[in-house]
């Protein structure tokens, strides 16, 4: 079969998947197993498998078009209800299928949370009425309204299918509360999934505690605040997965090294904790808010020091670009590559956007007034395929960690990722000889202001199927 | 978007020094946002204007008819008084409508955005706004959509490039040989929450003065590293909470509001102690040099950061900072709107 891609006829987003993918390069991380092979799906299944070998496998390489399971992303936020003007479940989970992506984890910060089992319905009901293949899975709040006062029905949303519970943006700040969070959570066998902030070090801040920050006369959000919240959790934890086995903490977007090696302490005294990273704490850095425009791994010297924009002259645009306003903010060159580190030796287990939109009047702003978030469920894989493009991220664990890494976080109704015949298929094609511009017109999230805008990324997703049916497909 | 850009690349050049700099006339900012994009030449520019307009402002009708017709509004979303008054004068001398707009509280508060305010004022004429503003950076925001020159009148604790200018004009006038190379200037207080602090670190070490920052230590949080990166990653300064040695053989210490939240954020256990330990004092400006040049960009508290023997002594030179402001003021006017791409003649 020559290489490409061949679809069947009269299909669109919706319709059940007929086609053959020929001659790309095959990852499934589920086995293990790489390179040049054809899928042939039928009526929304994957018909057959064939791994080219010998001759058949000349001129195939992990250069070309990519075909993995389809991405699952732990942290995105939906807006819905509440905040359609940002971003509905029909836009957020068609920029899914653009990113690549078949399941979503939504978190509940929507207006009013999803505290209750009848949201959670409600939610899922607008995802079928979307028509997108793609998985909505459900993150339920932790806290009633998510105020950190009292737990939610837990017990409750879990009925209702939820795969997690979180206050996200508002975390619990109430340690007993969280130790009782982490056990009930734990008694129905789900994971309390923390932003770790500790909110008293950060009443204010705008920018990564730093030189930049310094220098722009931001008010500073110190890695402390993160990495301390990181260690209470944990210490919590340890306590309290005496008593419940089940118990699980899953922390998401860490940002700073310091966080990361908690983690990794944990982990190495085998305690049941979990983490994530977001592509824009790998890739970018505080630097940006003064207007620099490079990848973090290119702004550390040869003793993986940061080096300084000003002596660098590597401030080409404006300083204070609101759309790189997030939080957890964007961090030292040090952090970044820390991050990089615990993906590449397991510390971190999964790659998450924390697709974050914001409409124009939230965030075209002066930027202390800017509500943070980058929505960039579409540029993940660009961003990740940068890092691997750079030498720094093997192919295959780039595609692991979007993948089975965080399906074991939150499990996967309908089967872990993988591409195995007979299965339902689920996957993605990308093609990495090409590059595509991020933009208004090219992306599909309702999200005003990219900090990727203008920039090419590698990797243009060519197909989306999710769960046997057509997700996206480029034009 | 495109002059920021290129204001950006130009990039302070402290190698220069200040004598040998080859002098460009050319004035290419069509915004003053901070003073970090100014060039050494630029900077003496300034200067030099800054004395043909003290000129004008020492006749008896001080009048020159530079941006005659053009229409200046000063937005201030702080309360100001020095600030906002020598731009008006500064603005009325070159013989601008000048219109007046303050607001309480930020733009959010207000129910309109800072970009619609703009807008509106540029629909109603404005061709040049001086904008100060509680957040740092909300300036940049503006120039990037506003079709004429905006003025950077102070923004949260970043930046006040023209308060830089005049005290780096006023010190130029004090100093023998009207040079700043070598000498040892202090800028006492609260560095942290500065915008006059940030914006003189640029302009005082591309003239080549030996900068010392000094304060409590709660105050001067993150300065050590941007003393140990260096100013645009070259220019040294050094930060102390040690008042001594920072004031020994100063040529000039520079006083800095202290204000009264910083107790209550905790910063600091009482006005009182701060007074005690970081207040200047005549007794203690006797660690300096001979002549010592005292500053302050006000308004002055009094017996908290500085003695009142001090602020009003033989070499405080407050009041013709205050002076100096509308020069420097018209000065930069002057130079924006001449500036290619202004929309003005």
């Amino acid at each position: 079969m020559t290489a490409g891609v061949r679809l069947g006829a009269g299909l669109e987003p919706g319709r059940t998947a007929d086609l053959e993918l020929g001659g790309a390069w095959l990852v499934d991380p589920a086995s293990g197993h790489q390179g040049p092979g054809d899928i042939v799906i039928s009526e929304g299944r994957i018909e057959s498998i064939t791994w080219h070998e010998g001759a058949d496998a000349a001129g195939i390489d992990d250069r070309g078009v990519v075909v993995a399971p389809g991405f699952t992303d732990l942290h995105a936020h939906l807006r819905e209800p509440g905040n359609e003007a940002a971003e509905t479940i029909a836009s957020g989970l068609a920029a899914a299928a653009h990113g690549g992506f078949t399941t979503v984890c939504a978190m509940p910060n929507t207006t009013p949370p999803i505290d209750r089992a009848a949201m959670v319905a409600s939610v899922a009901a607008a995802a079928v009425a979307s028509g997108s293949p793609v998985r909505l899975l459900q993150v339920g709040a932790a806290t009633a309204g998510r105020a950190g006062e009292q737990l939610a029905e837990l017990g409750e949303l879990a009925e209702a299918g939820v795969v997690g519970f979180s206050d996200d943006g508002s975390p619990i700040q109430r340690a007993e509360l969280l130790r009782n969070a982490l056990a009930y959570a734990g008694m129905l066998g789900l994971p309390i999934i923390d932003h770790p902030e500790d909110l008293a070090q950060t009443a204010g801040a705008e920018a990564h505690d730093g030189l930049v920050a310094t220098v722009l006369g931001l008010r500073g959000w110190p890695v402390a605040a993160e990495s301390s919240a990181v260690a209470r959790d944990i210490a919590i934890l340890a306590e309290v997965v005496r008593d419940v086995p089940g118990a699980r903490l899953h922390l998401t977007h860490l940002s700073a090294g310091a966080s990361i090696e908690h983690v990794r302490a944990a982990k190495a005294a085998g305690l049941p904790v979990t983490c994530d990273v977001t592509p824009h704490h790998l890739a970018l850095t505080d630097e940006w808010l003064a207007g620099s425009r490079r990848w973090a791994w290119l702004a550390l010297d040869d003793q993986g020091d940061a080096r300084d924009p000003w002596r660098d002259r590597a401030l080409e645009v404006d300083p204070y670009d609101t759309a790189l306003r997030v939080n957890p903010p964007l961090r030292s060159p040090v952090d970044a590559r820390a991050c990089l580190a615990g993906l590449l030796d397991g510390t971190v287990d999964a790659v998450a956007t924390d697709h974050a939109p914001h409409n124009q009047v939230d965030k075209d702003v002066e930027f202390g007034a800017a509500r943070p978030g980058i929505a960039g469920i579409e540029t993940a894989l660009g961003v990740v395929l940068e890092a691997v493009d750079a030498g720094l991220l093997p192919l295959a664990r780039a595609i692991e960690v979007l993948t089975v890494g965080p399906a074991r976080v939150v499990g996967r109704p309908g089967g872990s990722p993988g591409l195995v015949e007979g299965a339902p298929a689920d996957l993605v094609a990308f093609d990495r000889r090409a590059r595509w511009t991020v933009d208004r017109d090219s992306l599909r999230s309702g999200g005003w202001g990219h900090p990727l805008t203008g920039r090419s990324l590698p990797g243009p997703v060519v197909l989306t199927v999710a769960g046997g049916r057509l997700a996206f497909e480029a034009r | 978007m495109g002059s920021l850009l290129a204001a950006r690349e130009g990039g302070a050049e402290g190698s220069q020094g200040e004598s040998s700099a080859p002098r460009e006339r050319a004035w290419p900012h069509r915004h003053l946002l901070d003073t970090d994009v100014l060039t050494w030449p630029q900077v003496e520019l300034v200067l030099d204007t800054a004395d043909v307009m003290a000129e004008i402002v020492a006749r008896r009708r001080p009048r020159s008819e530079t941006l005659r017709g053009v229409g200046l509004t000063n937005l201030f979303y702080e309360a100001s008084t020095r600030t906002r008054v020598s731009f008006e004068v500064a603005a009325k001398h070159l013989s601008a409508d000048v219109v007046n707009v303050s607001v309480t509280g930020s733009s959010i508060e207000k129910g309109e955005s800072l970009l619609d305010t703009m807008r509106t004022l540029e629909s109603l004429g404005t061709r040049v706004l001086v904008i100060r503003h509680p957040t740092s950076g909300a300036p940049y925001l503006v120039a990037r959509e506003f079709g004429g020159s905006v003025v950077n009148a102070g923004d949260g604790r970043h930046a006040h490039p023209t308060q830089a200018l005049l005290d780096l004009y006023t010190l130029r006038r004090h100093l023998p040989g009207g040079s700043l190379r070598g000498r040892k200037v202090v800028i006492l207080g609260d560095v942290l929450h500065s915008r006059v602090a940030r914006s003189n670190l640029w302009t005082l070490t591309a003239a080549g003065a030996d900068v010392w920052l000094c304060g409590p230590a709660t105050l001067l949080r993150g300065f050590e590293a941007w003393a140990a990166a260096g100013v645009g990653g070259e220019r040294r300064f050094t930060v102390t909470s040690d008042l001594t040695a920072a004031l020994r053989d100063a040529d000039a210490v520079m006083a800095l509001r202290l204000q009264q939240e910083r107790m209550a954020a905790g910063l600091l256990p009482s006005l009182h102690e701060y007074a005690a330990r970081f207040g200047l004092t005549a007794e203690r400006l006797r660690l300096a040099r001979e002549g010592c040049l005292v500053m302050h960009p006000g308004p002055m508290n009094e017996g908290v950061e500085i003695a009142p023997s001090v602020a009003k002594g033989r070499r405080s030179l407050v009041r013709e900072q205050v002076a100096n402001g509308v020069a420097i003021r018209m000065a930069v006017l002057s130079l924006l709107t001449s500036a290619a791409g202004s929309g003005l003649p």
